[in-house]
C-alpha cells in the first residue's frame, strides 16, 4: 500500500464499520444523535492516529511475544487521555457517551490497524492510515447518527428539520433503529459495489 | 534468560511512561474537570435538592476529610442558621467502581430531601437505572442520622431488579453520609461558621 492509498482506503475500500464490519458496538450504541456519533468517531480517530504512530515507532523495539500486551497499554493510555480531555472540555458529550469512551480500548478497529498495519509500516504512512480509517469511521457514525436523529427525533444536531407537524419515527432512536439503519446502509453499499463489480468480501 | 529480561524490560518501560504521562495530564486537568462537574452535575443537583439557583449554592462549600479523601459538603442558610446540607460520599460496591452520590439534608426536620448521583460507571440500561427518579424518590423523608438498607436486608429501599449491586452501592453511600453526620456534625458546622454569610438576606424561593 502506498502513501496515497493509505490516506484514502478508509473512506471506501476499508470503510469502518461497513466494510471492515469491525467496531459495531459503538456504531450501534452511541449513534442515537448525530452529535454523539461524530464525537465518538473523533475520539476513535484521535486514539487511532496516535496508537498507530506510537506502535509504528516502537515496532522494532517491542518483542513479538509481548506485542499485544504492549499495544493494549499504548491504546489504553490514549483512551484514558481522551476521556480526561473530554471531561475537561466537552463535559456534556462525555456524559452522553459515558461508558463507551473507556470501551474504545477494546474497539477492534484500533487493535486491528495496529496489528495489520502499524506494526509493519513506517511512522508517517501509519498515521495516514489512522487518519483515513478514523475519519471514515467518523463519517459513517455521523451518517448513521444523522439518519437516526432526523427520522427518530425530527432534528439534526439539535436543530429542528421538519417543523412542528412532523411525527417522529421513535423506533429509530432506540436500539432496533440502530440495527435497521446499519443493515439498510450496509445492504445498499453492497448492492452498489456488486453493480460496479467490486470485490467487497474482505479476506 | 536474556530474552525474558528483554520482554520484561520493554513492558516495564512502556507501562512506566504511560503511567507518568497519565498522572501528569490528570494533575493538569483535575481543577478543570472539577469545575465542569460543578457546573454540569453538582449545580443542577443542588438546584433540584434545595430549589435555589445553583450559582448561590455552589459557593457555599466546605471540604470534609473522610478516610484520607476530602469530599465537598454544600450548605444553605436561612436567617443566619444552617438550614440544609448536601453531603457527597462514594458508595462502594458498584458494578464498575464507586457510585458517588450527593444527599440533601433538611436540618430542621432531620430528614433527607433526596439523593442525586454525581458520577458512576454502571452499565447503561441495568445498573444505570439508579439514576431514575422513581428509584431515587425513595430517599425523600429518610432519617438523616440512621443507617438504612435494602428492603430484603431489613431496610426501606427497594432494590432495582437486576441491579442489586448498584442499589446496594447507593445504600452504602447513604450510610456513609449518615455516619458522617452522626460523627462529624459539629466539625462540619464549625467549618461552615468560618464562612461569612455573604449573600446577606437571602431571597427565599
Amino acid at each position: 500500500m502506498n502513501f496515497r492509498q493509505a490516506l484514502t482506503h478508509g473512506f471506501w475500500r476499508d470503510l469502518p464499520p461497513f466494510r471492515l464490519v469491525l467496531g459495531l458496538c459503538p456504531s450501534l450504541a452511541v449513534t442515537s444523535a448525530a452529535e454523539n456519533g461524530l464525537g465518538m468517531g473523533l475520539a476513535v480517530t484521535f486514539v487511532l492516529v496516535f496508537s498507530n504512530m506510537f506502535i509504528s515507532l516502537l515496532r522494532k523495539v517491542i518483542p513479538d511475544k509481548v506485542r499485544i500486551a504492549s499495544y493494549i497499554v499504548v491504546i489504553a493510555t490514549l483512551v484514558v487521555l481522551v476521556e480526561m480531555v473530554m471531561k475537561a472540555f466537552f463535559f456534556p458529550l462525555s456524559q452522553k457517551l459515558g461508558i463507551y469512551i473507556p470501551l474504545i480500548v477494546v474497539n477492534c478497529i484500533i487493535l486491528g490497524r495496529a496489528e495489520a498495519f502499524a506494526a509493519r509500516n513506517p511512522v508517517l504512512i501509519s498515521m495516514a492510515d489512522g487518519i483515513s480509517v478514523g475519519l471514515g469511521f467518523t463519517i459513517s457514525l455521523g451518517l448513521v447518527g444523522s439518519l437516526r436523529e432526523i427520522l427518530g427525533s425530527g432534528t439534526w444536531f439539535g436543530m429542528s428539520v421538519f417543523g412542528e407537524s412532523f411525527e417522529p419515527f421513535g423506533l429509530m432512536v432506540q436500539a432496533p433503529g440502530a440495527f435497521l439503519c446499519l443493515g439498510i446502509l450496509l445492504g445498499l453499499m453492497n448492492a452498489w459495489s456488486r453493480r460496479r463489480g467490486e470485490i467487497f468480501i474482505q479476506t | 534468560m536474556r530474552e525474558i529480561g528483554r520482554l520484561v524490560l520493554v513492558l516495564v518501560v512502556i507501562c512506566s511512561v504511560s503511567a507518568g504521562a497519565l498522572a501528569w495530564v490528570r494533575d493538569a486537568l483535575a481543577l478543570r474537570i472539577e469545575q465542569q462537574s460543578d457546573f454540569y452535575v453538582r449545580g443542577p443537583a443542588l438546584e433540584r435538592l434545595f430549589g435555589r439557583p445553583a450559582a448561590q449554592l455552589l459557593n457555599n462549600k466546605v471540604m470534609v476529610d473522610m478516610g484520607g479523601v476530602s469530599y465537598p459538603v454544600f450548605f444553605t442558610r436561612e436567617n443566619g442558621e444552617v438550614s440544609g446540607l448536601a453531603v457527597e460520599a462514594p458508595g462502594h460496591g458498584g458494578y464498575a467502581g464507586d457510585i458517588v452520590i450527593m444527599i440533601g439534608l433538611d436540618r430542621a426536620r432531620n430528614q433527607m430531601l433526596g439523593v442525586e448521583i454525581v458520577s458512576h460507571g454502571e452499565t447503561p440500561g441495568v445498573g444505570a437505572q439508579v439514576e431514575k427518579e422513581a428509584f431515587r424518590q425513595q430517599w425523600q423523608g429518610l432519617s438523616a442520622n440512621e443507617a438504612t438498607a435494602l428492603r430484603g436486608e431489613g431496610g426501606a429501599i427497594d432494590a432495582i431488579t437486576g441491579a442489586t449491586f448498584s442499589s446496594r452501592a447507593m445504600v452504602d453511600g447513604t450510610n456513609q453520609v449518615t455516619a458522617l453526620i452522626k460523627e462529624h456534625q459539629e466539625e462540619i458546622l464549625a467549618l461552615i461558621a468560618a464562612i461569612p454569610d455573604q449573600a446577606g438576606p437571602e431571597v427565599l424561593p
